[in-house]
């Protein structure tokens, strides 16, 4: 998975629309990714790519940049940024 | 009206699969509006079919300290009519059982004819949220017919 597929990926969890979505922007600024979208989002890492995170590792998820990196730690972003 | 969209628990298998069944009675009064002279079960309460059983089979496993509530619904489609009065089984089995959400595949038949599908996503709201009122009828009725063992049985809440 390239790094804009891995934001596309995030994208539609959250729903929002394809391109809205960019490293730095903050969860806060996500509507979609409030208390239940944390959840969803632990369920999605999980349910599609078999990655489980600790509450210190969720603790620190603030961006989606954050979410693209555990991506990348994880080997599911292989190819480098392309943006 | 009622919100008890599940009348009986055939089978269960507490945190991991259940089969139930619902008959919607004919005398409803929303099959005046849906629709009139064709009337059929609304796609909102199939899809709280598959959500209350579902939730059933969480609760049932006595593993947390709060009931399951829905949170999601992701692909859900309505493939067949449901008439009134036509007995409904519903079959749910959970995906993912974490201490914070849980997900389930759930479906609808109706003779053998699968009518509705979804995947749903359950988060938990913890009882004393409920006022010491929380008792589930149909979950209770089943398990006084099927004692569970071990921490499933140890769950007062639900009973």
């Amino acid at each position: 998975m390239t790094e804009p597929e891995a934001m596309d990926w995030i994208g539609a969890l959250f729903q929002e629309k394809p391109g809205t979505l960019k490293r730095d922007t903050k969860r806060a600024d996500v509507e979609a990714w409030d208390s239940l979208g944390v959840l969803l989002l632990m369920s999605a890492l999980d349910n599609d790519f078999g990655i489980t995170l600790s509450d210190e590792q969720l603790g620190k998820i603030d961006k989606v940049g954050d979410v693209i990196d555990v991506l990348r730690q994880r080997g599911v972003v292989v190819l480098e940024r392309t943006s | 009206m009622r919100f008890l969209l599940v009348d009986t628990i055939r089978e269960l298998e507490p945190g991991r699969r259940i089969r139930a069944s619902k008959r919607v009675p004919a005398d409803l009064e929303l099959f005046r509006d849906h629709f009139p002279g064709f009337p059929v079960v609304p796609g909102v309460l199939l899809t709280e079919m598959m959500a209350q059983a579902a939730g059933k089979c969480l609760d049932a496993e006595g593993a947390r300290s709060g009931r399951a509530m829905l949170g999601g619904i992701q692909n859900a489609s309505f493939r067949g009519w449901v008439r009134p009065e036509e007995e409904v089984m519903i079959y749910a089995e959970i995906v993912q059982n974490q201490p914070a959400y849980a997900t389930a595949k759930c479906f609808l038949e109706v003779d053998g004819r699968k009518v509705s599908s979804a995947e749903l996503f359950f988060v938990f709201a913890p009882y004393e949220q409920f006022g010491g009122r929380h008792r589930d009828e149909v979950l209770a009725s089943y398990l006084e017919s099927n004692p569970m063992t071990g921490d499933a049985a140890s769950n007062d809440d639900r009973k």
